[in-house]
């Protein structure tokens, strides 16, 4: 059981990332959302991400809210049922901004990365 | 990186403060909506309900995993391991609340014993001396030739300080055997005060912070100054009622009139051995040394230097420094101070010179007493961790890593131990309140002990320690634990490395109880032999007590017309049955050395002495204290100052000076102009220092004929009476005479004997007691092992019976195992204390290391103990019903 844990964490961290990102790209773009509509739109951006699991949405929500970057409120949904709404704070903001500008940058040198190695061979 | 605070932040908030169970509803709810949502919408998408609510799940995940998640997410799992431990641990000790006892008694005594002895050797050793900067100040002293230190003649002090640099401040005291003592006049009933005669310098040496008033101007320190006076707090208290205006008022000293300049802090303790800081040998008034710079002494050595560093200057410098002026010195007087240098010693070293050997043994001690108890505890987890096999197996079979294992029985021990120590505290508390009136006189700083920080801090490391060493018993031979096999085979497989391990526990047990047994035989063997040191008197029936004759006693004649009464009118009491007088008392403390030239012979070399103790005594005092006369007679009534002067010696001088031949008729000078003295008679030796002293050559003269007459002489009276009616009797007796005169200090030769050996019987008594404590604690040990032993192999025992033996053989299988491991524990055992021994051979008196006794009699009650502990399950093992114990499990 203990063994290779190890690996699956550090390769789940890095999946933890990117759902961590999204979500507040999300919920920077499209306001108060609950997470059955968190998941959605997730969902409509990239089927990958959701396939196997939804419920890592609650994981990295949660997640998020240690951070301060979002919060949660009660509210209604749609149907008029009982719904927990969450939104991103002004460090969420911050925060998403920054992860953005560290993800461009490092796909950018990534992809120059590649094209010069596919260049060369 | 805000963050990441604020993560930790409510981690730390949600293992401390539990979630309410309302948000993990919610929690759930919030889950159960969106599978519900989800398998709405395969429904919608044409699928069956069951269907739908499969597939919702199943695109969902696991709600279990999650809500794990979450609740390792909103704690820190490291400390939420912890606290279920914790808990965990409570628990399994309230279940066992017999074993919970034992293993907390055992440390408690254990922890307790410890921090007890290292709160007295805190006071004593290890806390600051009680003045500014205390590791600054040095103490002064003439070193003779042969590297013995001395008290200081005047003038070489005053040379001292006037020629070192080294110092900020110099002080000097005048030792307590030349002290000053008062009678304080003015109040209801005359009572002595014994004075500290002290330079200007001496206080601000000390940093000594005055409760009221000042220190002593250096004008009233000089001869023909103001006549001044420092009280010291319990004068100030009881004398004086506490005045807070006492200062600028006057004082009776002897009739005369003395200025209060200042009052001393209630703590304020001066001395220059650790004996020195018993409140009661603490000066009541304090008064200038007041110099005269015409008259200074440099042949009489009297006084105690202290000293402060000056800032920058270390120790080495200032002896560098000392030794360049006390070659000077000698140089220039060679007559009194060839071959003498200057000593510095720290303050702090002199001051536990005579206690360091003895508490560090005690320290030993009480540190192997913990390591029985470990023993003890580490046993009794074992037996645990026997029973709780199958819990362990399961716990791995669940997925419990080893290592969580550990940590979790380590938590357990850690809070045994912790458990153990805050009673063990309270047990030290108690010892010490209950040792702290039996304190001997140089460990009477430890008088007002208290717990202080590091008393706690010793305290919790040792119970960490502790908790650890006997946690990492039952870990011993974790790694091998199967869940598998564990669970099939239930807790028979205790696993012998256990059993291994209980056995070494025993025999480490029994091997460290022998070592404290044999010091514990040595020191009362060692204590027995000094207390039958024949003392030189007859201790029996003897009741001491010192008079202050008052200044109206100024005459020599009046001196000795009132002793001379005083001793007449005792001498016709009924139930005395003789009375006399002295100025030194056996094992008084004080002492007083003279040099004396023999008639007839040539004129000693410059710088050679002919010194002897010098004791003036009455007519009837040897008689009365029994001092055996060896040849010729005693003083007699008609030894007066107008007869001619004589004196009587003691063996040992008649030896060292006169060899083979006939002191009797011999005439010795103490210096040119005094008179010549004839020797009349040889008497005993007697151990004047200390039972464990050396007896020196002595020579006694008739109070009448010494040269400077005693205002405080000591009285002895032989009685039949009880202490008590006779110290009625005397106070009576001298009342009558005079009432101006004060009798203190009154105590019967019995106490005073038993006074002088205060120390090595506290040392012993406490050594004593660990051994007992060890030898209990051992048998402890040894009946679990062999109880465990038999509780294991009951069933072989059982089949041993059924196929015929009888209950002998048994009684004879589990002795024979428990003999073999206290013999091992024995001979380990006495090997270590052959070696150990040597680290108390300084503390021993008139015992050998090897005492052939200690190292027969320790064993032998050691094995008889442990032997009849072990009795106990044995006889339990052949009571065995092969029936039942073979159809049991």
């Amino acid at each position: 059981m203990a063994k290779g844990k190890p690996d699956a964490r550090k390769k789940s961290d890095v999946l933890q990332g990117t759902l961590d990102l999204m979500i507040l790209k999300t919920l920077q773009g499209m306001g108060p959302l609950h997470g059955f509509g968190i998941a959605r739109r997730l969902e409509q951006l990239s089927e990958e991400v959701l396939r196997l699991n939804e419920g890592t949405v609650y994981t990295s929500l949660l997640r998020l809210q240690q951070a301060g970057w979002i919060v949660a409120e009660w509210g209604a949904s749609e149907n008029n049922r009982k719904a927990k709404f969450y939104s991103i704070t002004k460090s969420g903001r911050k925060q998403l901004a920054k992860e953005t500008e560290d993800w461009e940058r490092i796909s950018g040198v990534i992809g120059r990365v590649l094209r010069l190695a596919s260049e060369e061979s | 990186m805000t963050g990441r605070l604020r993560t930790l932040w409510t981690r730390l908030r949600g293992t401390v403060r539990r979630e309410d169970e309302e948000r993990d509803l919610e929690f759930r709810d919030e889950i159960e909506e969106h599978v519900r949502l989800l398998a709405e919408r395969y429904q919608r998408e044409g699928m069956a309900a069951d269907d739908a609510v499969l597939a919702a799940r199943r695109q969902f995940g696991s709600t279990t995993l999650l809500e794990e998640d979450r609740r390792d997410m909103q704690v820190i799992p490291a400390l939420e391991a912890l606290r279920a431990d914790l808990i965990y641990a409570l628990r399994m000790l309230r279940k066992n609340p017999g074993f919970a006892a034992a293993a907390i008694l055992t440390l408690a005594l254990g922890i307790g014993a410890n921090t007890a002895i290292f709160t007295v050797c805190n006071a004593v050793l290890f806390k600051p001396l009680p003045y500014a900067e205390p590791n600054r100040i040095v103490t002064l002293w003439e070193r003779q030739k042969d590297g013995a230190l001395g008290e200081v003649a005047p003038a070489n002090f005053v040379d001292w300080q006037n020629s070192s640099r080294s110092f900020s401040a110099m002080g000097a005291m005048r030792a307590r055997s030349f002290a000053s003592s008062f009678v304080l006049g003015g109040q209801r009933e005359a009572s002595r005060l014994a004075g500290g005669d002290v330079s200007s310098g001496f206080f601000p040496v000390l940093g000594v912070r005055f409760l009221l008033g000042r220190n002593f101007l250096p004008e009233e320190d000089r001869s023909g100054g103001n006549r001044v006076a420092i009280l010291s707090y319990p004068t100030w208290r009881d004398r004086f009622g506490s005045d807070r205006d006492i200062v600028g008022k006057s004082i009776s000293l002897d009739s005369q009139s003395y200025t209060v300049v200042g009052v001393l802090p209630a703590d304020f303790r001066f001395g220059s051995a650790a004996a020195d800081f018993e409140p009661r040998s603490q000066p009541d008034v304090w008064i200038p040394l007041a110099l005269d710079p015409r008259k200074l002494q440099r042949g009489a050595h009297m006084f105690h230097v202290i000293a402060r560093l000056a800032p920058g200057v270390t120790l080495a410098q200032a002896r560098a420094e000392l030794d360049l002026i006390g070659a000077n010195l000698a140089r220039a007087y060679p007559d009194q101070d060839r071959d003498r240098g200057i000593a510095a010693v720290p303050m702090a070293d002199r001051v536990t010179e005579t206690v360091r050997g003895p508490l560090r043994m005690l320290l030993g001690a009480v540190g192997l007493v913990l390591l029985i108890a470990c023993a003890n505890v580490a046993n009794l987890l074992l037996s645990r961790a026997a029973a709780r096999q199958t819990e362990m197996a399961v716990r791995v079979a669940l997925g419990a890593s080893r290592r969580r294992l550990a940590q979790q029985l380590l938590t357990e021990s850690l809070m045994l131990a912790g458990i153990g120590g805050a009673a063990g505290l309270l047990v030290a508390l108690a010892v010490t309140r209950a040792l702290a009136p039996h304190l001997p006189p140089d460990l009477s700083r430890a008088a007002g002990m208290a717990g202080d920080v590091r008393v706690l801090a010793f305290t919790a490391v040792i119970s960490l320690a502790t908790g650890i060493l006997f946690g990492l018993a039952p870990l011993v031979g974790m790694r091998r634990v199967s869940a598998g096999e564990s669970l099939k085979q239930s807790f028979r497989v205790a696993g012998s490395s256990h059993s291994r391990l209980r056995n070494v526990l025993a025999v480490a047990q029994i091997s460290i109880a022998i070592v404290l047994l044999i010091g514990a035989g040595l020191m009362a063997k060692s204590l027995w032999a000094l207390m039958h040191v024949p003392p030189g008197f007859r201790a029996d029936n003897i009741l001491t007590a010192r008079l202050s004759l008052p200044p109206s006693y100024s005459d020599n004649k009046k001196i000795v017309a009132f002793e001379r009464q005083l001793l007449e009118t005792l001498d016709r009491k009924p139930g005395v049955q003789s009375a006399g007088l002295a100025t030194y008392l056996p094992l008084g403390g004080l002492d007083n050395d003279a040099s004396f030239i023999v008639e007839g012979r040539p004129p000693l070399p410059v710088g050679m002495y002919n010194p002897a103790e010098y004791r003036p005594a009455s007519a009837g005092y040897f008689e009365t204290i029994g001092i055996p006369v060896k040849r010729g007679r005693t003083f007699a009534p008609a030894d007066t100052a107008d007869a001619p002067w004589v004196t009587v010696i003691n063996e040992s001088m008649a030896r060292q000076y006169w060899e083979r031949r006939d002191p009797i008729g011999q005439r010795i000078q103490f210096g040119p102009g005094d008179p010549w003295r004839t020797v009349i008679g040889v008497v005993g030796d007697v151990r004047y220092e200390g039972l464990d002293g050396e007896t020196k050559p002595e020579m006694y003269v008739p109070m009448d004929q010494s040269f400077n007459t005693e205002s405080g002489p000591t009285l002895v009276l032989r009685t039949a009476l009880d202490p008590g009616a006779a110290a009625r009797e005397l106070r009576a007796t001298v009342a009558a005479m005079d009432r101006e005169i004060p009798v203190d200090q009154i105590q019967t030769m019995k106490q005073v004997v038993s006074g002088s050996v205060a120390q090595p019987r506290f040392r012993t008594v406490i050594l004593a007691a660990f051994s007992i404590l060890a030898l209990v604690m051992a048998s402890i040990g040894i009946y679990g092992v062999m109880n465990y032993l038999v509780i294991q192999r009951t069933r072989e025992f059982a089949i041993r019976m059924s196929m015929g033996a009888t209950r002998a053989d048994v009684l004879r299988l589990v002795l024979g195992r428990a003999a073999a491991l206290i013999g091992a524990g024995l001979c380990l055992g006495l090997a270590g204390s052959v070696g150990l021994v040597r680290v108390i051979a300084g503390l021993l008196f008139g015992t050998a290391p090897l005492d052939p006794l200690a190292f027969a009699a320790a064993p032998t009650l050691l094995a008889g103990v442990a032997l009849a502990a072990s009795y106990l399950p044995a006889s339990r093992a052949t009571r065995v019903d092969p029936m039942i114990a073979l159809r049991c499990d």
